[in-house]
């Protein structure tokens, strides 16, 4: 008992212990096994190594590439500025150089609080119920949420403005912008250069998430192959999309290690004040082209037939937040767990490979080829999400290992200790701590796509969330909203507090 | 008769339950040099960042010119210029970028614009650099690529491209050699040459053999002025007082 009271958990063991969900989700994961659709994914599998390639082919996937990347990096453009601009208004040190009641910044970080909670697929299908099929719905519905995480990332990132440096320019007494541009601008650069640059690849993702559900751009054409069971081209088409991906990478990384500051921030202000231009623009014509009409927004969400009570409420918040936590649960332990037990080359590079596929593969493309073989449950939406967002993390956490120093793992191993001893006890609790605090943010990103998998894979309140748009019952809808940003907004409360805590 | 330009009345300052300063009073007169001395911890450090508003006293009035601290506006808040021990350089910039972000209080925006783009005339910065004995190939190196000593004399020439009438400065002389400790204190206690106003300077020290040059000595313990005499009265005594147990 004396021994037991004296177990402490550090973070490296904390990154283990939610390995403990798969007990649950293994076991309703067997119980749903069914053999119906077996053949199909294998066919699904063995279709990777041989893509439908014909001229045909080849011009469909050339033009939805170019949709795709017409979406994804004007909404990623649009997003960064904006993000810069939000997330200087809703930084401490704005209000701390200009002299602004505080209460505007209350407010900005509330609204922005709010949009960053619903999902860019809960908007984008929103949007198309109000609008239709459109381009510029995929660009708006991906713009709001991701103007609200930039704006939080750049925020953060200025608050973290050592004081000293700040208190030592302002006790200049320079002019409130002279003074806030020296301080803000190298920041903001760095922010941009490390965290900006790879919100390419997620605007990507979300295009062609965003093209599953009908909004155009390559997803589109891989939810029509797998609809009508044409694996080959559907791999063509997610070939395609991995090329996409390593491409734009690799021109990342380029920009990342070649361009030099000064050309970096001119590029910028160039292309600044020309989106901002643009958006209004945008915004305007969009309006006037699509004939807003206010009072069926009106009627759609305050008089529409309402079948509230049909359904039980409080068991859909409650089964979205238990798939939150079994998806988070899966994200933090599988990476740790994996490279433990495969710590050798070949064991790294199968892992390396396996989260690449992980994160590319698009979440519904996932779940319903894994639904050929298992019936719609909450254990299979969370290990779906769980394991594609283990492939983020599980790189997130490799690149963080490949360049830690590594003396105590080579002074274990040259004591004797086995390399997965080593690499438990000299290698990974130093960096435990930071891979706890990124996977808390990942959380956060969790509950929200807890809403593309409630849709295709029947649970939570995204699944609600289909059913309420395809009857139009608005009321419902705006009720699941609600829901699903308070769920959102309590988890980033309770993940922000972790983070705190773990850095 | 000289103008006092500064003046603490019942100073104290708490900070974690710790009283740092206690009830300090002192005046200081237009154009002296007045060196600080005492322990590590003995006030030093808090006493300066109270004199240039960066921290605020717990107890009793700051005066500058005659204005209780928060009612001086930003045009006479520039006549104050600071060092900090800690420099608090921008290390993303470059050493003359650095130094022309003192000048930031007299320019306007475009200037500090133009300053973060390498854009604007470092004619100035270089002036105050070679003053400070900084070689030109220096100049356009980010901070954190500079030694210690060049690091410190980044932070004084941008004090001193403020031209500001009071200077503030807590142990300056660090990273410094000897000879070059010697030129510094020079440009840091020498008045105006054009116009005919003498500049205040009150320096924190360490080292004794550094006091030559200075008006005034004052001795600080345990947040507590323990002396304030002319440097030429000054008497082994008072020195045995301040640094009695070491």
């Amino acid at each position: 008992m004396n021994q037991f009271n004296k177990l402490k958990l550090n973070a490296a063991s904390i990154s283990f212990l939610p390995i403990l969900v798969c007990i649950p989700l293994s076991y309703q994961l067997i119980i749903n096994l069914h053999s119906g659709g077996v053949d199909l994914f294998q066919e699904f599998i063995l279709s990777a190594f041989h893509p439908k390639i014909n001229y045909e082919t080849s011009i469909i996937v050339i033009n939805k590439l170019i949709e795709t990347i017409y979406i994804s990096l004007s909404s990623w453009l649009i997003s960064i500025i904006f993000g810069i601009i939000f997330g200087i208004l809703s930084s401490n040190i704005f209000y701390e150089i200009i002299n602004i009641p505080i209460f505007f910044k209350a407010t900005i970080k509330f609204f922005l609080t709010i949009i960053r909670s619903i999902h860019e697929i809960v908007l984008g299908i929103l949007l198309m119920q109000i609008y239709g099929l459109n381009f510029s719905i995929g660009i708006i519905a991906i713009c709001i949420p991701y103007i609200a995480v930039n704006a939080k990332v750049f925020s953060e990132q200025l608050d973290n403005i050592d004081q000293k440096r700040f208190k030592s320019i302002k006790q200049i007494n320079g002019p409130g912008f002279s003074t806030l541009i020296t301080l803000i601008w190298h920041p903001i650069i760095n922010t941009f250069k490390n965290f900006g640059i790879y919100r390419i690849e997620c605007s990507i993702r979300s295009t062609v998430i965003l093209g599953i559900f009908g909004i155009g751009g390559i997803g589109t054409s891989i939810i029509l192959s797998f609809q009508t069971l044409n694996f080959s081209e559907l791999w063509t088409y997610l070939w395609a999309l991995i090329f996409l991906i390593i491409f734009s990478r690799e021109i990342i990384k380029k920009i990342r290690f070649k361009n030099n500051p000064k050309t970096l921030s001119i590029f910028l202000i160039g292309i600044v004040f020309s989106i901002i231009l643009f958006c209004f623009y945008y915004t305007f014509s969009f309006i006037l082209n699509n004939n807003f009409d206010k009072s069926y927004l009106i009627n759609y969400f305050l008089k529409s037939d309402s079948h509230l009570l049909n359904f039980n409420f409080l068991k859909l918040i409650l089964d979205t937040i238990i798939l939150s936590l079994f998806s988070t649960g899966i994200a933090i332990s599988f990476p740790p767990v994996l490279i433990l037990i495969l710590n050798n080359n070949f064991g790294l590079i199968l892992i390396r490979s396996l989260a690449f596929l992980l994160r590319l593969i698009p979440t519904p493309v996932l779940i319903l080829s894994l639904l050929t073989f298992n019936s719609p449950s909450i254990s299979l939406a969370a290990f779906t999400l769980g394991i594609h967002n283990a492939g983020i993390t599980s790189k997130l956490l490799l690149t963080n290992l490949k360049s830690m120093d590594k003396r105590n793992y080579i002074a274990m191993k040259s004591l004797g200790f086995s390399r997965n001893a080593s690499w438990l006890l000299g290698l990974f609790p130093d960096q435990a701590k930071s891979y706890l605090a990124y996977c808390a943010y990942r959380s956060d990103i969790i509950i929200r796509e807890t809403a593309i998998v409630g849709v295709i894979g029947g649970v939570g309140l995204g699944w609600q969330l289909q059913e309420s748009l395809s009857s139009f019952a608005g009321k419902e809808v705006a009720l699941i909203l609600v829901a699903y940003s308070s769920i959102a907004i309590v988890g980033e409360l309770i993940n922000g507090k972790i983070k705190n805590s773990l850095t | 008769m000289r103008n006092t330009v500064l003046e603490l009345k019942d100073i104290s300052y708490k900070y974690e339950n710790n009283l740092v300063l206690k009830k300090l009073n002192l005046k200081i007169n237009s154009g002296e040099k007045i060196a600080l001395i005492g322990k590590s911890g003995s006030g030093k450090t808090t006493l300066i960042s109270l004199l240039n508003g960066t921290i605020k006293q717990t107890e009793g009035e700051v005066k500058f010119f005659k204005k209780d601290f928060k009612e001086l506006n930003n045009i006479q808040k520039r006549k104050i210029a600071t060092i900090w021990q800690d420099l608090r350089l921008i290390d993303d910039l470059s050493a003359e970028q650095n130094v022309n972000c003192g000048l930031l209080g007299k320019k306007s925006f475009y200037f500090a614009f133009n300053n973060l783009f390498n854009m604007c005339s470092f004619k100035k910065a270089h002036q105050y650099m070679q003053l400070c004995k900084l070689h030109h190939s220096i100049f356009s190196k980010k901070v954190n690529k500079l030694s210690g000593g060049e690091k410190q004399r980044v932070a004084i020439a941008r004090s001193l491209i403020q031209e500001s009438e009071i200077l503030l400065a807590d142990e300056p002389f660090n990273n410094l050699d000897p000879k070059l400790t010697i030129t510094i204190k020079k440009l840091l206690l020498k008045d105006k040459d054009k116009r005919d106003i003498k500049k205040t300077a009150l320096i924190s020290l360490h080292r004794l053999e550094q006091l030559e040059g200075f008006d005034k000595v004052i001795g600080i313990k345990n947040g507590e002025i323990i002396f304030n005499e002319e440097r030429s009265n000054l008497k082994k005594f008072h020195l045995d007082n301040i640094y009695e147990s070491i």
